[in-house]
């Protein structure tokens, strides 16, 4: 893999390149919430949230320091869209869309795709709007130089910078960036920096490295207290607590907004809708949510998730029991979205650490 | 690609009005379409909603085919009110139909409840269509009252085949009924069947399929042999919108037909 070094002074030109051949999203910084307890970490609490870059009108780039607000799967599912539209519609071109770059993905995000790229490229069928924007779409990742209080990606293995899945990351360094290339997709654009781009030193990436290193040995810090169980016990603690009372007390300040599944970066669900506008009737996805009371429910009345903590023990089973089965991944990411995001503050690392507790308790 | 998520466009060309609240319609799509028995279709009332069903009919008439539909919520609530020449959209098929070839060489025990019978119909018209493969055919099924009975007319037809047994029950009788009274358990003692080489096939209400199964079990049937038809709120019907999960399954691409083998460990399959 090719690394360069890109000096801050170059930033705009490279933004420039790319704005030519796509519309550009980076992220704005917007202020979040003071957090109560970060047990002395003093963890910064700025948001992040895209943006799309205009040459002329654009604040100044900001390298966001952890993951923005949004999953990135919302650039390629969006919340509500047409996917048909039937009969007596004249066959429409749809408007070329410009493809798109986002800037400011996290690792998390990056693992989080390997998740959307099983369910909407492999099985039975692909989904082609999603394989369409997921193939024109330019990945741009960044390490972390920080994290928040909600981010835990190590305790599930997932470091906090990326090694796979981008088409360029960006390393902050000294005053500029470690640029690796990732893709042929990345090659082009790299080639097309011209002099902006210098290889990298060596002396530059082991300078690089020792900054990762510096970040994961904090996080791992700041993730101690949490007593998160490891990663390969997941599955068993998830499938052993079925009939835990955990599920109950934890779904009693759940208030079904949905926005843990939202939010998270690895869920998928959605429901087809019909919709009529005159004489053209249409094909809706929405995102669907496991917490809400009808996702289960079948004509009748019939409803195998019923009840609150059957829906949120299913959202954990989905993610730690079924994907594990089914494509060998826990489908979490360790984003800490879902956390940020509840208004019940249930979070999902004390969720897992109750559950492991438990079945060290039963365990003779 | 072809969109999976267009649907097809389709003219319901007849409806027969089963009972007080089932109708089967037929429905002719506007291109080739073919299904395998036990495989489910989408079925668009357009602009309103689309909902799972399995075909009731035989897979090897090509230019129409049935869907048999209670009233039960919003989507069928509002097909039992569309007229004749009414057009619909499909999408499909979907899932993995009945394994006709692992049913060669055997007794097939067919239970159906209610509604349930409607896929077995289409299962039924598959193995009459070559009988010579199958052992014998033995249809157990039963309803809530016999106003309620399903293809009353069908069934007496096919008790007179060669190598067919039917038998029927009703829950509640009313006068006049002379057939049996009992819930569908309750006619599954002295099956004509050979224990050591018979398949069964269960296709009703989760309640229903409870007990049946349990009896089933009870009787000598290993879970290998006991296929059950999981009714689960499919959605895209392509293993994607995450709605119908069963266990490690999707109910969509998985099933909707499994054995009770695949389901036996997983926690509250019936309800």
């Amino acid at each position: 893999m090719q690394i360069f070094y890109l000096k801050e002074e170059f930033l705009d030109n490279f933004l420039d390149i790319l704005s030519k051949e796509y519309r550009v999203y980076l992220p704005l910084k917007v202020p979040g919430k003071a957090i109560k307890c970060d047990f002395g970490f003093q963890l910064p609490t700025d948001e992040y949230m895209y943006k799309i870059y205009s040459s002329s009108a654009s604040p100044a780039f900001i390298f966001n320091p952890y993951r923005t607000v949004e999953p990135l799967r919302t650039f390629y599912a969006y919340p509500k869209e047409k996917v048909a539209s039937y009969f007596n519609s004249t066959q429409e071109n749809p408007q070329p869309e410009k493809k798109t770059a986002v800037l400011g993905v996290k690792n998390c995000d990056l693992f989080s795709m390997k998740i959307q790229d099983f369910v909407f490229l492999q099985g039975v069928t692909k989904d082609p709007l999603y394989e369409k924007r997921r193939g024109e779409t330019l990945l741009i990742s960044g390490d972390c130089p920080a994290f928040k209080e909600s981010c835990f990606c190590l305790a599930l293995g997932i470091a906090p910078y990326a090694s796979e899945g981008f088409d360029l990351n960006f390393s902050p360094l000294n005053d500029g960036f470690l640029v690796d290339v990732g893709s042929p997709k990345g090659e082009g654009i790299a080639g097309k920096c011209g002099k902006c781009l210098k290889p990298a030193t060596p002396a530059q990436v082991s300078a690089r490295q020792q900054k990762r290193d510096a970040v994961a040995e904090k996080l791992k810090q700041h993730l101690k207290p949490h007593q998160i169980p490891p990663k390969e016990a997941l599955q068993e603690i998830v499938t052993r607590g079925y009939n835990s009372k955990v599920w109950p007390e934890e779904a009693l300040t759940c208030v079904e907004c949905g926005g843990c599944n939202f939010m998270c970066d690895t869920c998928h669900c959605f429901l087809l809708s019909d919709e009529k506008f005159g004489s053209v009737n249409e094909k809706v996805r929405l995102w669907d949510a496991c917490l809400y009371a009808n996702f289960a429910r079948v004509a009748g009345g019939a409803n195998p998730l019923k009840y609150r903590p059957q829906r949120l023990r299913n959202r954990y089973l989905k993610k730690f029991d079924f994907f594990p089965q089914n494509l060998g991944l826990a489908a979490c990411c360790g984003c800490g979205r879902c956390i940020d995001v509840c208004p019940g503050k249930i979070d999902i690392r004390r969720v897992l650490k109750r559950l492991n507790d438990e079945k060290s308790l039963s365990t003779p | 690609m072809k969109n999976p998520y267009q649907p097809l466009e389709s003219v319901v060309e007849d409806i027969i009005v089963e009972t007080p609240n089932i109708r089967t319609f037929v429905v002719r799509p506007k291109e080739e379409f073919e299904f395998k028995t036990g495989q489910f279709i989408e079925l668009t009332l357009p602009g309103a909603g689309e909902a799972p069903f399995t075909p009731s009919s035989d897979p090897n008439v090509r230019d129409t085919f049935d869907v048999t539909i209670m009233k039960a919520g919003k989507v069928t609530g509002l097909l039992h009110d569309i007229p004749k020449n009414t057009t619909v959209g499909i999408r499909g098929p979907f899932g993995k139909g009945y394994p006709l070839d692992k049913f060669a060489g055997k007794d097939v025990l067919i239970v159906g409840g209610g509604v349930g019978l409607a896929p077995l119909r289409s299962l039924l018209f598959s193995l009459f269509a070559e009988m010579d493969k199958y052992n014998k055919v033995v249809l157990r099924c039963g309803a809530r009252t016999p106003a309620d009975l399903l293809y009353k007319d069908s069934l007496s037809q096919w008790a007179n085949k060669k190598k067919v047994d039917v038998v029927t029950t009703v829950d509640v009788g009313e006068p006049g009924w002379k057939g049996n009274v009992g819930l569908v358990t309750t006619i599954l003692k002295d099956l004509p069947v050979d224990l050591k080489k018979t398949v069964s096939v269960v296709c009703g209400p989760p309640i229903m399929m409870k007990f049946v199964t349990l009896k089933l079990l009870d009787l000598g049937f290993k879970p290998p042999e006991i296929y059950l038809s999981m009714e689960k709120n499919m959605s895209c019907g392509l293993g994607k919108c995450g709605h119908c999960r069963v266990g490690k399954f999707y109910a969509c691409k998985d099933g909707p037909v499994f054995t009770y083998e695949e389901l036996k460990d997983i926690h509250d399959i019936w309800d």
